[in-house]
């Protein structure tokens, strides 16, 4: 920390103070902004910080003056907060935020204009960093970790102040996706529904009317909560519609979207090409695409297992929700297999082609290293036939399963296996 | 002492347990208080435990306690040694003859609640109460088996109750392995009781414990990822989604433990049903399926494959050679109904844990 005389951090303090007021009392939405981005680490908040942990008394400062005093509350805890982040006492900085949070929140319901809007959503976005950089010192401390579990409920109050008929409402989309963010650090995703449900069943509402980047991250989100559920169709829906709207140059925010979509993509049926792969490295999917596109079950089943000698890529899949998607693409690389080995068939002999012996089938695998007696052999082929993903029929008795001569290998067409 | 009138009114039930030698346990009950109606149920259990078994005999019944947490005093809990030996007496209760299943279920299921309150009052968290927690979640997966092997109107209910059991006492366990875990570090079972809540949602419908399985998993560590156990129940779960009923029923009885087995049970269930559905739907209309080739793919006796086959709806024939075959292709096939019969899982070697 610099040394700051008394004067310059009386200077400091006050400067702030004045930009402060002024930026209330002007509207000045993106002037209150920077003044309240702590995660920012901005020159100027920084040396604010030191000057406020030099002078040590602002409250007096803030009480000496009318314009300052009218947010004395406000500033006063924002202030204390600006100190504890300064020197590194994260837990104290948050609690001091929280109410400073608390105290704004309560002013903007009586400003009647949506005007401090980006403001307000500083201080949820603020909230919720400081809230983890807190719990990070607690469990660092043995101790419980719950500052953003707090600010869960911090932010859950500052939706029910956007959730009403004004020109405010079109704030209620960023809150939503800091709980949501929140919700998800916590493991805590079930209590996502409510505010879902606010937003999807509420007529206060139009979707249509939030702000784009808003709309991304809520389907992202939402999108990724279909994935984990099962439900592929709507995820599907949720998470092209978040790529399709995305920035085309957040390709940070695009890598996010397509780690959840490749698999839910994969699980109807469309592959992607190795390029967009590469391009957004999702190299984790490289294997699973190629095991889909050659019907090369050992591909699958390695690229789903543990490598003892990099890190854990079962454990990569199963954090992100993905692994039970890509599980179930092994019946899709068992029909690609089939397909694979009609094909052969028919250009050696295509009178033939059509009949498939579970004895070549069973060969087949085991080139691929897979040893499968025949009885499981037969009961793969009746499950492809089963649920459509071959079209014939099982002569068990001649161990042959007979191709239909029309579209033996119907393709999914964007719908899950099975459906 | 025990004391018991008609008359009496409870304010709450103690019960001290002496252990002057290994093999005896001295029960003490005090009544004494206001009325309850539940406490009057609490003085008739008492009564039937005391008529049912005389005082001096080494293995003395107990009786249910009906204290609330707002009640409790810190002289009515009893500490972790009385419980751990009470659990056990309860525990080898199970295998009792002399009264229905349900009959002893009913009285183990309260008193283990009451066993778990006392832990959870205390709010203890050593590998001694793991213990306990892992044995009552034991209970609760044997009794889950075998209620579905008793009739009865109230069995469904005492099923579902069970179950809602079960649930907690789970969830319970999970939170006390997690709770000052060291890095690196699995208890001894963990790695098997988790392996339970897997086994639980091999279904996507089921919701037993609430969260979807792939939620689930995130939460776990390495360790538990790469264990026997969590490994077994993925290829488990790889092959129920898929479908794959000879691989689920072949690894279920080559690698299931006990616990493990009667858990997979009901989906042992399942995915003989869905074989049965998938052979009738599939297969050449002309060559009918032979039941014993089915047996052998569904690790079943022949009989019960008959009996299976009758519960789907469908129709099985001798054929000329005097081989039983299913005819396939047959249109009546149905679901068989919750609660249907258990059947055998050929080659099956698990040894029962008590």
């Amino acid at each position: 920390m610099a040394y700051v005389s008394m004067g310059e951090a009386h200077r400091r303090i006050t400067e702030y103070l004045n930009r402060f007021c002024d930026a209330v009392s002007y509207q000045d939405s993106s002037m209150l902004c920077r003044l309240l981005s702590f995660s920012s680490n901005s020159p100027s908040l920084l040396s604010l910080a030191d000057a406020l942990n030099v002078f040590q008394d602002a409250s007096s400062l803030i009480r000496q003056s009318d314009k300052f005093s009218e947010y004395g509350e406000i500033l006063a805890h924002l202030f204390r907060s600006l100190q504890s982040y300064r020197v590194g006492n994260l837990v104290e900085a948050y609690l001091a935020f929280e109410k400073f949070a608390n105290a704004f929140v309560q002013e903007f319901r009586n400003w009647e204009s949506a005007w401090a809007l980006e403001a307000l959503y500083v201080v949820c976005y603020e909230i919720r960093i400081l809230a983890e950089k807190a719990d990070k010192e607690l469990t660092s401390n043995g101790k419980s970790p719950e500052k953003l579990k707090a600010a869960g409920s911090l932010l859950m109050k500052v939706f029910g102040v956007l959730a009403g008929k004004g020109p405010k409402r079109v704030g209620a989309l960023y809150v939503t996706c800091q709980l949501f963010k929140t919700y998800f650090k916590l493991g805590t995703v079930n209590l996502c529904r409510s505010v879902i449900r606010s937003i999807e069943t509420a007529r206060i509402f139009d979707f249509e009317e939030f702000p784009r980047r808003d709309k991304v991250t809520y389907m992202y989100y939402t999108g990724r909560l279909e994935v984990f559920n099962e439900n592929f169709p709507a995820a599907d829906t949720k998470l092209s519609y978040a790529l399709q709207h995305c920035n085309p140059k957040r390709e940070r925010n695009i890598r996010m979207i397509l780690k959840y979509l490749i698999p839910v993509k994969l699980s109807l049926g469309i592959i992607p090409k190795d390029e967009l792969l590469q391009k957004y490295n999702l190299h984790e999917y490289m294997n699973v695409v190629q095991a889909l596109r050659k019907g090369d079950l050992r591909l699958l089943r390695h690229a789903l297992q543990e490598h003892e000698d990099r890190y854990c890529i079962v454990a990569v899949f199963l954090r992100s929700g993905v692994y039970l998607v890509l599980e179930k693409l092994e019946l899709q690389v068992y029909q690609r297999l089939m397909k694979k080995i009609y094909i052969i068939q028919k250009l050696s002999d295509p009178a033939r082609a059509h009949q498939l012996k579970l004895e070549v089938i069973a060969k087949a695998l085991r080139w691929l290293e897979i040893d499968m007696d025949l009885d499981e052999v037969e009961c793969i082929m009746t499950i492809l036939i089963y649920k459509n993903l071959v079209k014939g029929y099982l002569a068990h008795k001649s161990k042959v399963v007979v191709l239909s001569k029309q579209d033996p290998f119907p393709k999914l067409n964007g719908k899950p296996v099975g459906s | 002492m025990y004391l018991a009138t008609e008359a009496m009114t409870i304010l709450r039930v103690e019960i001290l347990l002496t252990c002057p030698s290994s093999s005896e346990l001295a029960l003490l009950c005090v009544l004494s208080g206001k009325e309850s109606q539940e406490n009057a149920c609490v003085i008739s259990q008492c009564l039937r435990g005391f008529m049912e078994t005389p005082l001096n005999h080494p293995q003395i019944s107990l009786s249910r306690r009906t204290l609330s947490a707002a009640d409790v005093q810190a002289s009515d809990v009893r500490p972790l040694s009385v419980l751990e030996e009470t659990l056990s007496y309860l525990l080898s209760l199970l295998d009792s003859r002399e009264h229905p299943f349900e009959v002893v279920h009913d009285f183990i299921f309260d008193r283990t609640r009451s066993i778990r309150q006392d832990l959870s009052i205390q709010n203890l968290a050593s590998e001694g109460v793991i213990h306990l927690y892992e044995e009552i979640v034991k209970f609760h997966v044997i009794s889950r088996q075998r209620l579905q092997g008793c009739s009865g109107t109230s069995i469904s209910s005492m099923h579902h109750l069970n179950m809602e059991q079960l649930a907690k006492t789970l969830t319970t366990l999970y939170n006390i392995y997690d709770a000052n875990r060291k890095p690196d570090y699995i208890y001894e079972n963990e790695a098997e009781f988790r392996s339970l809540y897997v086994l639980l949602h091999l279904n996507t419908s089921s919701g037993v414990m609430g969260e979807p399985l792939s939620l689930w998993f995130r939460k776990l560590t390495s360790n538990l990822i790469k264990s026997k156990e969590m490994c077994f129940v993925r290829k488990l779960l790889r092959s129920y989604r898929n479908g794959n009923y000879r691989s689920f029923l072949r690894t279920t009885a080559s690698e299931a433990t006990y616990l493990q087995y009667c858990i997979s049970e009901p989906h042992i269930r399942e995915m003989r049903s869905f074989a049965v559905e998938c052979i009738n739907n599939v297969c050449y209309k002309l060559q009918p399926y032979p039941l014993l080739r089915l047996s052998h793919n569904l690790m079943m006796k022949e009989m019960d494959v008959e009996s299976l086959c009758h519960e789907c709806g469908l129709e099985i024939r001798t054929d000329s050679d005097g081989s039983i075959v299913l005819p396939t292709k047959q249109t009546n096939f149905c679901r068989p109904k919750e609660g249907f019969r258990n059947y055998d899982l050929i080659g099956i070697e698990v040894e029962r844990l008590l």
